[in-house]
């Protein structure tokens, strides 16, 4: 924890802060700027039955007659302390809408993580006991084919196994603990996949290190040498996949829900798009850039502390473990 | 100048036979596959005898057979013949994002890691502020903007995948920037758009197209889930991921589902052995 690690972290810090605002932004031009207008297209919908004047008394209180910089001004700056406008749809709070599905959400999101972890940790360090004539070949094979398959593909396998074939779970229940069990395992197959694919990498580049090869040398089992020198190495990296696959989770969820049938931040953006209720979808993104953009910080900041080897440079994400890093990181230190 | 060009050049054409022999077995199934795709789409009419929008009411529902290889469906359309009329339009909505995604991410990362400077730092938060937003739901927010059908979505699906582009771009340009020749080529008075264009965009472009190829993978399954939640063409249409959605409401049938997915997964399967593959001999 020196002060050169401390100035760093506030200036990640101040980063972070400015990619998150400009997310919103971004957002904002999306769905204001790009053609097609959603606002007339859904007040004036014969269906909705509102008279000219309640078009214009909705438009006028959220401010849609407002020049579009106004509008993004007002809207910014409401959302920096926590105020996300009320749904377009319902006129009820976004935030009570957000907080209503959040929970159900969080359980399926944390489940699959869990899920996605072990079953990585067990295939990947898998490859490294089970001798190739015994299917290690399968294991490897394990995380490029499940990032060949449409997650939804998974879900709907599953409930036809699982649900059709051997009736373990009700999908017309879709809180119960078995279905809650298996979208957490359709989620979490992908993600899995992903960090996999990282892990059995960096185990074989440890593997190949010459100091595997000495401790081979002095006789030390696969085991050992597994557990002492390969295992901490190798996983290290991983924190920089996790933190991404965060972002993974919270898309994915979006199919899930569907497949499953659950309520949850996905069946809600799913929703606010049918019946294009913009404020909505506006307040998710950008909450999901902030939880992004925040994981992925943590991530940056832990990674010196549990890596003595790497320093925090000051440049977007620079971390030893993907491919396109170390020119990056290079021009970074250049440039800034 | 001229030795070193011939030089390269030959040693570019053996290693190109060396390959060409020892392509193992998997990459040559791979290239099969995507020639069936390729040839689905181009002249699907070849393929099957069947129409994709005329059903049997009488047949509906059949198992896989003979006659109808995958199936019919609930309005007793032949399941085979959806999936083939579907490819074009899956393969093509894939073709578009990645296109989309690669000359806009490319154009960034070749700008932000040739100028370098200010340039370089507003195009990297930009950069960094796209990749803050989850792909796929940057994706559905900006195909909702555009209105819902296939090429919207196809685009929409580019939009989502410019910051990885603009990321490799970037860091190759850098590299390439570095290298020798360009420094040489500096050296011999060359101006910097010239350079730009005949020394760095050539070299720096190269290990873009394993990754389009994997993009281009990937862009079927998000165009596919596009599909599946109902943001693409509606039926008739018979992109694989509507097939695939069209048939979770059947799941007693279940080849409603399995048939259009195998080919979804066998693509892409394919698709990522052969980005492997040009990575490898690259």
């Amino acid at each position: 924890m020196s002060n050169a690690y401390l100035a760093d972290a506030a200036k990640r810090l101040a980063q972070a802060f400015i990619v998150i605002l400009l997310a919103y932004v971004l957002t904002f031009v999306v769905v204001s700027i790009l053609p097609g207008d959603p606002i007339t297209n859904v007040l004036r919908d014969p269906q909705n039955g509102f008279s000219e004047d309640e078009i214009k008394a909705i438009i006028a209180a959220q401010g849609l007659d407002q020049p579009i910089p106004v509008q993004l001004w007002t809207s910014l700056s409401h959302f920096v302390i926590g105020d996300f406008g009320l749904s377009m749809r319902s006129s009820r709070p976004v935030a009570t809408l957000i907080a209503e599905v959040l929970p159900s959400t969080l359980i399926l999101a944390s489940a699959a993580f869990a899920i996605a972890l072990l079953l990585a940790m067990t295939i990947a360090y898998g490859t490294q006991f089970i001798p190739k004539q015994l299917g290690q070949g399968l294991l490897r094979g394990f995380p490029s084919f499940f990032l060949s398959v449409p997650n939804f593909v998974i879900g709907l396998m599953l409930i036809h196994v699982f649900g059709f074939q051997l009736g373990l779970f009700r999908v017309i229940a879709p809180n119960s603990f078995w279905a809650t069990f298996f979208a957490a395992v359709a989620l979490g197959i992908p993600v899995s996949a992903r960090i996999a694919e990282v892990l059995i990498a960096n185990l074989d580049k440890e593997s190949e290190q010459e100091y595997a090869a000495v401790a081979r040398g002095r006789g030390l089992t696969q085991m050992r040498l597994f557990a002492k020198h390969l295992l901490k190495p190798s996983s290290l990296p991983v924190v920089t996949v996790i933190a991404l696959a965060i972002g993974e989770l919270l898309g994915g969820s979006l199919i899930t829900e569907t497949v499953f049938g659950r309520t949850g931040i996905g069946s809600l953006v799913q929703r606010s798009v049918s019946t294009q209720d913009l404020p909505v979808l506006q307040a998710v993104v950008s909450l999901a850039a902030v939880v992004f953009v925040l994981v992925n910080l943590i991530a940056d900041l832990v990674y010196p502390l549990l890596d003595p080897r790497v320093k925090l440079v000051d440049g977007p994400r620079e971390r030893p473990s993907t491919a396109d890093d170390s020119a990056t990181a290079k021009s970074a230190a250049v440039t800034s | 100048m001229t030795l070193a060009s011939f030089s390269s050049a030959s040693r570019v054409t053996s290693i190109g036979r060396q390959t060409a022999l020892r392509v193992a077995p998997t990459v040559a199934l791979s290239f099969a596959v995507i020639a069936i795709v390729i040839a689905w789409s181009v002249a699907p009419s070849l393929f099957t005898g069947h129409s994709p929008i005329v059903g049997v009411p009488a047949d509906k529902l059949l198992s896989p057979s003979t006659a109808h290889w995958f199936g019919t469906d609930h309005l007793g359309r032949d399941l085979y013949t959806r999936v083939v009329y579907g490819t074009a339009s899956s393969v093509t909505s894939a073709l578009i994002a990645v296109v989309i995604a690669a000359v806009a991410g490319g154009l960034i990362g070749l700008l932000a890691g040739f100028l370098g400077g200010r340039v370089d730092i507003v195009l990297a938060r930009l950069v960094d502020v796209l990749l803050a937003i989850p792909n796929f739901l940057l994706a559905v927010i900006v195909v909702t903007a555009l209105g819902f059908d296939t090429t919207n979505a196809a685009i929409a699906t580019g939009v989502s995948a410019v910051a990885v582009f603009a990321r490799v771009m970037r860091a190759e340009v850098i590299k390439t920037r570095q290298a020798i020749f360009v420094e040489a080529a500096f050296l011999l008075g060359g101006s910097r758009w010239h350079i730009l264009l005949r020394h760095v965009l050539p070299n720096a472009s190269r290990s873009v197209l394993p990754l389009a190829v994997l993009q281009f993978g990937l862009s079927i399954l998000v165009i596919a889930s596009l599909a599946f939640l109902g943001y693409g063409d509606p039926p008739p249409a018979s992109d694989w991921g509507l097939l695939i959605s069209i048939g979770k409401d059947y799941l007693k049938w279940p080849w409603l589902v399995y048939a259009p997915a195998f080919v979804t997964i066998a693509t892409v399967l394919s698709v990522n052995r052969i980005s492997r593959w040009l990575r490898k001999t690259d």
